[in-house]
């Protein structure tokens, strides 16, 4: 930086005359007090208020709003919920009954060794069919199958414990015949052969 | 040793009260004494008794004549012993559990070859061989060579599934049999893939709204 002549500070305050400075000095007194003369005449600049006022009058460039959404949708915000507590206790045991309570259409509830064994034949003219086996002590006329639509397919849903059982169709209450469906067979001892299904657990 | 004897003397009347209770009525009158004398015998030997009881009841259910159910219950009886003498023989400490001579019992009745079924007995010592051994059966009815139905089912154990899970292995066979690949590429393709094979659906809430309990649920024989 430049040192300035002391003395065009004390003639510019009017501290000295500026026909005592030599004519150097006295061209630099002029060129300052030219400068100076400028700068009063330029106009105010606008002030802070104006400045962000002018700013937000502004319109948004595009895109701006979808930004803004995503900043407030993933900036953490304190939520404040308040409810009566007698009004909670009230939810916290609707929620209960209704996850608890078992609903008419829920059928049984299964237990821990238990599954579900379906078993399904076609008997087109059939009047009646039922499942026979060792999960029913071959007692005829227990689990009977339905064929509700008439279509010739008759099925029945069990409840059993887990295990492997034998078991055979018996159609109209008096033809024994094996379940054709399945691939699992074993001689009865009787010159017949039976069907054998495996429940497995349904709590998996 | 008092108190013993008169409990083995009380019971075993009441026992054999309770089997005729169950077949009378249900099976011919002549079969009665021939196959209650069959389960005393059973349960003399610590044999199972209950499939000689359910045979009886299914020839009754089925009108057969009581001859047929008595010769029936005799080779039964002697299969029995077949199956625990094959349990014994495999490693099993006796006295063995009814449930697994029953279970051999069944797998032999499938058709597995003593064999075979010994292999899966001394293989599996510390657990039930049921799964295990219907897996193979299942296999060896649809023509699988029974030595590497048994193989890929104790190399399914040796990679952690166990139980009912093994029945999977045997279905995942199946079904890449049904999609066109030989036995022994089925075989392999499902050991490569190993412990990972399909569980089967869970039965849906529709199956299970529809279902009922028979009114004699029996437990399984």
């Amino acid at each position: 930086m430049n040192a300035i002549d002391p003395r065009i500070h004390q003639a510019l305050d009017g501290e000295i005359s500026r026909d005592s400075l030599p004519p150097e000095l006295r061209g630099t007194v002029d060129r300052l007090e030219t400068v100076a003369a400028l700068l009063a005449s330029a106009p105010a600049a606008a002030g802070l208020e104006a400045r962000v006022m002018a700013a937000l009058r502004r319109p948004a460039p595009p895109g701006a709003g979808a930004r803004r959404l995503v900043r407030w949708l993933t900036t953490p915000h304190p939520v404040t919920f308040r409810i009566r507590p007698a009004w909670s206790l009230a939810l916290a045991a609707a929620v209960a009954l209704l996850t608890l309570v078992p609903t008419q259409e829920a059928g049984p509830v299964l237990g821990e060794h238990e599954g579900i064994a379906q078993f399904v034949g076609r008997f087109p003219d059939a009047r009646s069919v039922h499942v026979v086996g060792s999960f029913n002590d071959w007692r005829p006329g227990t689990i009977p199958l339905e064929d509700p639509d008439h279509d010739g397919v008759w099925r029945a849903t069990v409840v059993l414990p887990t295990g492997a059982y034998e078991y055979m169709f018996v159609v109209d209450g008096e033809r024994w015949v094996p379940d054709h469906m399945v691939d699992r067979l074993v001689e009865d001892d009787f010159g017949r052969e039976n069907s054998i299904v495996i429940v497995r657990t349904a709590r998996r | 040793m008092k108190l013993g004897l008169l409990l083995a003397l009380v019971a075993s009347p009441l026992g054999a009260q309770s089997v005729r209770g169950r077949l009378e009525g249900r099976v011919p009158t002549l079969a009665i004494p021939v196959v209650d004398s069959l389960v005393q015998v059973a349960a003399r030997e610590d044999l199972p008794t209950e499939p000689l009881v359910q045979k009886a009841l299914e020839g009754g259910a089925k009108r057969v004549p009581p001859q047929q159910i008595a010769a029936a219950g005799q080779v039964m009886l002697g299969q029995l012993r077949d199956a625990r003498e094959l349990l014994v023989r495999a490693g099993d400490a006796a006295p063995t559990t009814a449930a697994e001579v029953t279970t051999v019992y069944s797998a032999l009745k499938r058709g597995l070859a003593p064999r075979v079924v010994a292999r899966i007995v001394a293989a599996l010592p510390q657990e039930p061989r049921g799964s295990a051994l219907h897996a193979v059966a299942d296999l060896a009815a649809h023509r699988f060579d029974a030595d590497s139905a048994a193989s890929l089912i104790l190399d399914a154990t040796r990679q952690g599934l166990r139980g009912e899970r093994l029945l999977d292995v045997s279905t995942a066979v199946l079904h890449e049999a049904q999609r066109g690949r030989s036995r022994n590429e089925a075989l392999a393709l499902v050991r490569q893939r190993l412990p990972n094979v399909p569980p089967p659906p869970k039965p849906g809430r529709a199956s299970i709204a529809g279902a009922r309990r028979p009114e004699a649920a029996a437990p399984p024989p």
